[in-house]
């Protein structure tokens, strides 16, 4: 008798429990419809005492990063950025639950800070010397970002471990974001141009390889992002203006486009949901930037959707869940500081329709260092296929001479790739065509094992300095 | 008193015990080597030698089928189509209007490739597990004749030619095609094709039938490797031509061209021979097309593009206007449609340079693919109606065939006859294995290297030990259960680790699958029995294979020398598995192997899993001992003459 008001209090205990887990589950699990995650820079905007560098004028004091969300006919404002003196460069998680954003306290550093889109206090993640900005998410747990000392350069790092550096170009490395196949697209001046191009590591820093913009490209490339329908769109700047512009993924080298944008300087693109695009504009005679949505990529169909007059709005980001990109498994040996490169043949090379061809280059000379004082590591005779194969030291920039029996230079590439420990790189030749698949065939290089030159690899520091 | 006595009799117990252990470990090491004639081995566990019971193996035990569709063909007034499932010996018609099963009628030995005749009133059906050809009355949907052919017929074609109506028919392990009179039928002749005939495509004018070919035959080693397009006269099956396909192979869908006179084979171009340090760019393979002119011009173009591959190419169909093709790629689930007219052309105006390096170039296939076309899950066989209005697509792991409007190449309807075997883990896993959903890219899947889990006959150089190192033949997964440990050094203990992480980290370059896909998988592979199975009732061996047997087992030369234990053929290649499933130095070793020692492989099927010997150095088993043969380690093989070698080879092949 006396068991059974006992089992109803459990009974009724059990029930609350599991209305409160569904609550709290149905609270967590969507990510907020339509909302926008915009960097807001106040309209009559302060000037930071003393040298401000790129971020600072890019985010002056009082930017801040809010969520802009409807509520019926109501637009409402959140601000996830609070006590920050500075703040930009949001970008949303794979689950849509959270963001990461470059951030900048009182007499501090930028550094990424993440925050949950719910208004709380922003959580400092990063503690890079000199500062850290431009993340964004290869999975829901790992994420990769530009340092701001000296030459930027992308770091990855997991939750709250050191981060680990991925590229090692003197020309540097900015504005890194996530593929979906996983890798990590950024921009980089070429070594022999001043233009910028697009390029792409695997996540673990391995295989570079040139994207885009073939020398051909804007000074500066910001933000480049994939959109659903396999373009990249990018902001592309020179000193006197800025536009957008997309390149198709199929023939990178080879469609590239300018968005069909109303007159006025373009501050940023997005890609959107149902193939749209998210920009912020600075309409000529406006005081302020606004947001607009595209459709169809075609001035004809932009729609304003959001103006705070107080403020100019110079990003915005939807709020939405996505597929996770590709993972990687890495095949990094950090105990190793070497790797190995193999050319297919340093006689292969993209030639314009009716240049004279090149002598045979006999052997290459394999630069390191940088590349104003690259210094000869030494020379590696080509097999008769013309392919070789070298063991270089890994992290730190390699270039290579291809070079006639008389020792005439016949191609050069400046120190500007390098490998990562343990890798082993393969490349078809000396500034070879583009999207090219290797011919069947087995190079001779591999027939003995890779020519070693004897030089200790100097330490390269690639842990949080 | 009594305490010490329990304790006293325990530790003597004990030490009985430890005894009868040590002793029993002793004397097994010793049985070991004794039986297995090597001094150097340790203890080694019974079951390498003893317990084991073909019949508990997993490819052994009764599996579930499904209605997956293989073959297509539709009825000369489109109003019906005919579909082969293979799994569930049926053939079903379905009614296009009403988009339903209308009939079916079981046909037993795994019905897989279909042909209809002009007037509609006969269906050929190639049975793959009973080597014959079934002809099917389509009016009272029942079998009337039927044909023996060679051996695994997958695929049947109708002609008319000057000597009468005519059938071709692929035999994918006799290597060779079947030409018959279609009515009555009967087999007129049997012309060699290449290695794994798969797809066959009679010309409009019924002069010539195209015969696809899976594999490459294979040549010296480290040769580029390349696939046959074998061209038939199908009037008396005279072989008209021999064009291979450079660095070609996996060639399983053919179609000519009407008015253009084209012959149009999807193929993977493989890089073997390239030491795999990545996979971007098509680097390890990547899908293309190979197109035969009248003329006899070849050339290879890409499928692929640089940043979005599409795995696996099978099937092909040509629209009846000859301005489009459709092409099937199982891996990525999508049908990729051609633009002919563009793609004549892009031929037009390039030059010879252009064509020669068109299979490399991953910007150009946008030059000519007119779309790409989601599907369910591993579309490989399709068809056009006869007034080219509708495609029809065999989805094969989704049990269903689906309708799609070749205007706008939406989805019009699709005829579902299973559920896809969610329910079943081998089916579950099979998907795994035909998706390259876990590749970088989606560039490959398994079944890109191990097509229908057997051997692509070729060698690979895998990095992960060095550029140049060690490298290794591609051995099949067929009958792999019960053969651990697994990868040529015996590195990998279970399947679950030769598809894991490792894996994912050397070849597919993405994270591994995920563990419940993983499980599915690894229960697909041990479900699939070794390549010429025929069940235990096997057919008796002949007088050769009989001689070849007593050799295999022998103990003692013909001079009555006694062979010694450790190079007698049965100790290391012990039946019922043929393996023992230990490390063996077998004299093997090149020049960059790290070891000289290498998993003892199953012979079961090794008929037909050609090249041989750890880096697939030897492309036939003769060459093993008549070429890589040293000093007799592997096996003593001196004594025989050229009959007896034979004679072992055809009991091997046997297997």
């Amino acid at each position: 008798m006396s068991s059974r008001p006992h089992l109803s209090r459990v009974g009724t205990a059990l029930c609350g429990t599991v209305l409160v887990i569904a609550f709290l589950g149905a609270c967590r699990e969507r990510p907020l419809e339509g909302a926008l995650v915009v960097t807001q820079a106040p309209a009559r905007g302060a000037r930071l005492a003393g040298k401000a560098d790129i971020l600072d004028r890019r985010y002056p004091p009082g930017s801040r990063v809010v969520l802009v969300s409807k509520v019926g006919a109501e637009t409402r404002s959140l601000v996830l950025s609070p006590g920050l003196l500075a703040a930009g460069g949001p970008v949303v998680s794979p689950d849509g639950q959270r963001i990461l954003f470059a951030g900048r306290g009182a007499s501090e550093d930028w550094q990424i800070y993440e925050a949950n889109l719910r208004g709380a206090k922003p959580r400092r993640i990063t503690s890079m010397k000199g500062g850290a900005a431009m993340p964004a998410f290869i999975n829901n747990r790992k994420i990769v970002f530009c340092s701001l000392e000296g030459t930027p350069d992308l770091y990855a790092q997991v939750d709250e471990e050191d981060p680990v550096r991925l590229t090692f170009r003197p020309q540097g490395a900015s504005d890194p974001a996530v593929l979906r196949d996983g890798r990590i697209l950024f921009a980089s001046k070429w070594s022999s141009s001043n233009a910028q191009g697009l390029f792409t590591i695997n996540n673990d820093g391995t295989e570079l390889t040139p994207f885009a913009l073939d020398r051909d490209g804007a000074a500066h490339v910001e933000r480049p992002r994939e959109s659903s329908n396999g373009r990249i769109l990018f902001v592309a700047r020179n000193d006197r203006e800025a536009w957008g512009e997309s390149v198709r993924l199929a023939r990178p080298f080879a469609t590239r486009e300018r968005l069909d944008l109303p007159p006025g300087s373009c501050v940023s693109i997005e890609p959107a949901e149902d193939d749209s695009i998210l920009a912020c504009l600075a309409p000529a005679g406006k005081s302020s930037s606004v947001i607009a949505r595209l459709k169809g990529g075609s001035a004809a169909q932009v729609a304003a959707t959001f103006d705070d007059p107080a403020w100019n709005e110079i990003e915005a980001v939807p709020v939405l869940a996505r597929t996770v990109p590709m993972g990687h498994i890495s095949a990094v040996l950090p105990g190793k500081r070497t790797g190995t490169i193999l050319c297919l043949d340093a006689n292969f090379t993209r030639r314009a329709a009716g240049a004279k061809a090149l002598p045979r280059a006999v052997r290459v000379r394999v630069l390191s260092g940088d590349a104003g004082r690259p210094q000869p590591l030494g020379e590696v005779p080509l097999q008769p296929d013309g392919s070789f194969m070298a063991e270089v030291p890994a992290d730190q920039p390699i270039g290579f001479e291809s070079l006639t029996a008389e020792g005439q230079v016949l191609q050069r590439i400046a120190p500007s790739i390098w490998v990562r420990p343990g890798e082993n790189r393969t490349c078809l030749g000396c500034h070879e065509p583009y999207n090219r698949s290797p011919r069947n065939l087995r190079p001779m290089a591999v027939t003995s094992p890779p020519h070693k030159f004897g030089v200790e690899p100097r330490q390269i520091a690639r842990g949080n300095p | 008193m009594k305490l010490r006595a329990v304790i006293s009799a325990g530790l003597a117990g004990c030490m009985v015990f430890a005894a009868l252990g040590i002793g029993a470990r002793s004397w097994a090491m010793a049985h070991v080597r004794r039986w297995s004639g090597r001094p150097e081995l340790g203890f080694v566990t019974c079951n390498h030698c003893h317990l084991q019971n073909l019949e508990k193996i997993a490819w052994a035990k009764p599996h579930p089928g499904h209605a997956s569709p293989a073959g297509l063909v539709a009825s000369p007034d489109g109003k019906k189509l005919y579909a082969a499932l293979d799994e569930l010996d049926e053939v079903v018609e379905i009614d296009v209007i009403a988009q339903k099963v209308a009939r079916k009628v079981r046909v037993e030995g795994a019905p897989f490739g279909l042909a209809i005749g002009d007037s509609g009133e006969r269906l050929f059906v190639a049975c793959r597990d009973k080597d014959r050809v079934v002809a099917i009355s389509t009016r009272e949907l029942r079998m009337v004749d039927q044909a023996e052919v060679g051996d695994g017929p997958v695929a049947i074609t109708f002609c008319k030619t000057a000597a009468g109506d005519r059938l071709v028919v692929a035999n994918s392990n006799s290597d060779n095609a079947s030409i018959l009179a279609a009515e009555p039928l009967k087999e007129i002749a049997r012309p060699r094709a290449g290695r794994e005939p798969y797809a066959v495509a009679p010309s409009p004018d019924g002069s010539s039938v195209f015969v696809a070919n899976r594999l490459a035959v294979p040549e010296t080693y480290l040769s580029v490797a390349e696939s046959e397009l074998t061209v038939i006269d199908p009037a008396g099956g005279r072989i008209k031509k021999r064009a291979l396909l450079h660095s070609a192979h996996l060639a399983e869908g053919a179609a000519v061209v009407p008015g253009r006179d084209w012959c149009l084979v999807p193929i993977i171009n493989v890089r073997n021979l390239v030491p795999i340090t990545q996979v971007a760019n098509g680097w390890v393979m990547s899908s293309g097309l190979a197109l035969q002119e009248a003329n006899g011009r070849l050339t290879q173009l890409p499928l692929d593009e640089a940043h979005a591959f599409f795995a696996d190419p099978s099937g092909i169909a040509v629209h009846p206007s000859g301005k489009i093709a459709a092409i099937a790629s199982g891996g990525s689930d999508t049908i990729t449609i051609l633009d002919l007219e563009r793609l004549a052309c892009w031929l037009g105006k390039s030059s010879g340079e252009d064509r020669a390096e068109a299979a490399q170039d991953l910007t150009l296939s946008p030059e000519y693919v007119l779309a790409r076309v989601p599907t369910g899950r591993n579309p490989r066989q399709l068809t056009f109606s006869p007034d080219g209005r509708i495609l029809f697509v065999a989805e094969r792991l989704d049990d269903s065939v689906a309708f799609l409007n070749t205007e706008t190449w939406q989805t019009l309807g699709r005829i579902r006859m299973g559920n896809g075997g969610l329910d079943d883990p081998i089916r579950r896993g099979e998907r795994v294995f035909t998706s390259a959903a876990h590749t970088f890219q989606r560039q490959f899947s398994c079944r890109s290297c191990h097509p229908d889990g057997a051997v692509d006959g070729l060698s690979y150089d895998f990095d992960g030990d060095g550029i140049g190192d060690n490298l290794v033949d591609n051995r099949s997964l067929k009958g792999v259960a019960g053969t651990e440990p697994l990868k040529w050094i015996g590195k990998n203990p279970t399947l679950e680790i030769q598809c894991g992480p490792r894996f994912a980290r050397v070849l597919m370059r993405t994270d591994p699958i995920p563990d419940p896909e993983l499980r599915d998988l690894t229960t697909f592979l041990r479900s699939q029995p070794p390549a010429n199975w025929k069940g235990p009732r096997r057919a008796p061996l002949t007088t050769a294979q009989e001689r070849g047997k007593a050799i295999f087992f022998a103990t003692k030369t013909s001079a009555g020398t006694p062979i010694p234990r450790g190079r007698q053929c049965h100790t290391c290649h012990r039946p019922p598995l043929f393996t023992n499933r230990l490390l063996a130095s077998v004299g093997s070793k090149g020049a960059r192997d790290s070891t000289d020692m290498f998993d003892t492989p199953h012979l079961l099927g090794v008929g037909l899993s050609a090249p041989y010997l750890h880096d697939g150095r030897a492309k036939t088993l003769e060459e093993l001992w008549t070429i890589y043969q040293t000093n007799d380690l592997h096996g003593v093989t001196s004594y025989m003459n050229k009959h007896q070698l034979n004679d072992m080879i055809e009991f091997l092949k046997t297997l």
